[in-house]
């Protein structure tokens, strides 16, 4: 980035907490309104009863304030809203958001936000092991093959600390779910991975109604369909020698660029995971 | 000009109602306004003719008052039925007491507006 660039960049003050590449593809901060994010609808044919189980279980995001019962309006980071994802109160289950666009040009992507997690408040205790993860995800398709490169901070398992990062690159076959239309659930437990030197603890605070923001960057190479990077608040890891699950290339999905962030709980209680701004760059001419 | 935020958000995607239901939480601080639609995806069973559908209002997703609107169930899936809301707290949702042996799969929907 030329240094004139990155003045401008440093001078916002919306801007000046990312770390972009050369060119924003979309910048959203929630403050006027939900900005091209929706919930992730399971896919089917004929009926909707024809979704698999998981995706029946997931909510569409909303617009929020960050409002607690006992000290009210917590506010974003940058203005007042936020957007939140929430999953029913039902152990394992999970919600997914995304924002579906096509890339213009095979190059290097990253998405870049502040986010921030937590369990509904519905007990008077620290409930710091209920939300079970919190996932960062792309998924991405070229002329010859669809990527789905999976991160996720595992917060906990099984009632049980994990706080560690991971990586998946396998999946569960594809089911028929009619006509030509094909689905899986490739969000689930099976086949994660530890990042190698993957653990950190994350600013949780002391009862589930403070919230601390984070930071976090992921970035995808879509020429080499690898990672290049992971990094939350100041700890960086290095992923450049993993890739993601790979499939054959599929019909209707070419150029695929899918932005999605996803939230599951650990306990049969709500988890939240809450998105102040999203920044994703490329480096493309 | 600028244009005012709406969306619209499906709070119950083919969901079974039966007995007590409910829609989860939906946070609409934002909103002024909503429009509130329902409609039945497959022939219900049992009676729900007298099926009031109630919106409700909470300031924390977790305790919930009857704001006053409801809405009926749709006769048969080719209806919409609706109520307009306003003035209402943090989040909304909506909640219905199906009598024993009744049953419906419905899409829920909240049409917001700033």
């Amino acid at each position: 980035m030329d240094p004139v660039q990155r003045a401008i960049l440093r001078a916002d003050p919306r801007l000046s907490k990312f770390d972009p590449l050369p060119r924003i593809l979309f910048f959203d901060n929630f403050t006027t309104g939900m900005s091209g994010w929706n919930v992730l609808l399971g896919n089917y044919t004929e009926s909707l009863d024809r979704r698999l189980p998981e995706y029946k279980l997931m909510t569409t995001p909303m617009l929020s304030n960050v409002t607690h019962w006992d000290g009210g309006t917590h506010g974003a980071l940058d203005g007042s809203y936020a957007m939140k994802i929430a999953t029913r109160p039902i152990r394992l289950a999970q919600t997914v958001a995304l924002k579906r666009l096509t890339f213009p040009k095979a190059c290097p992507i990253q998405l870049e936000t502040w986010f921030t997690f937590k369990p509904e408040a519905s007990e008077l205790k620290l409930s710091e092991l209920d939300v079970r993860s919190i996932g960062f995800i792309f998924d991405v398709q070229d002329q010859a093959r669809r990527v789905l490169p999976q991160i996720r901070y595992l917060n906990a398992m099984d009632g049980k600390p994990a706080h560690r990062w991971q990586y998946k690159d396998k999946c569960i076959p594809f089911s028929d779910v009619g006509e030509k239309t094909v689905s899986v659930f490739h969000y689930g437990e099976e086949y994660w991975e530890d990042v190698p030197g993957g653990e950190q603890r994350l600013c949780y605070n002391e009862i589930p109604t403070k919230i601390n923001w984070h930071y976090v960057k992921v970035g995808w190479d879509l020429r080499t369909m690898r990672f290049t990077t992971l990094q939350c608040n100041d700890r960086v890891f290095d992923i450049s020698h993993l890739g993601g699950i790979e499939i054959k290339a599929m019909p209707n999905l070419w150029n695929l660029f899918n932005v999605i962030l996803s939230v599951g709980t650990d306990v049969d209680k709500r988890a939240f995971a809450y998105f102040d701004s999203i920044l994703v760059s490329g480096d493309w001419e | 000009m600028t244009i005012r935020e709406a969306y619209t958000a499906v709070i119950a995607q083919a969901e079974t109602w039966k007995g007590a239901a409910a829609t989860e939480p939906y946070e609409a601080a934002w909103a002024g306004e909503a429009v509130v639609f329902l409609r039945l995806l497959k022939k219900g069973k049992g009676n729900l003719r007298n099926v009031r559908v109630r919106v409700q209002i909470s300031p924390d997703g977790m305790h919930w008052a009857d704001e006053g609107a409801a809405l009926r169930i749709p006769a048969d899936e080719t209806k919409v039925t609706f109520c307009r809301v306003t003035n209402f707290g943090h989040y909304l949702r909506l909640a219905a007491t199906l009598p024993r042996g009744a049953e419906c799969q419905v899409l829920a929907t909240l049409s917001l507006k700033a």
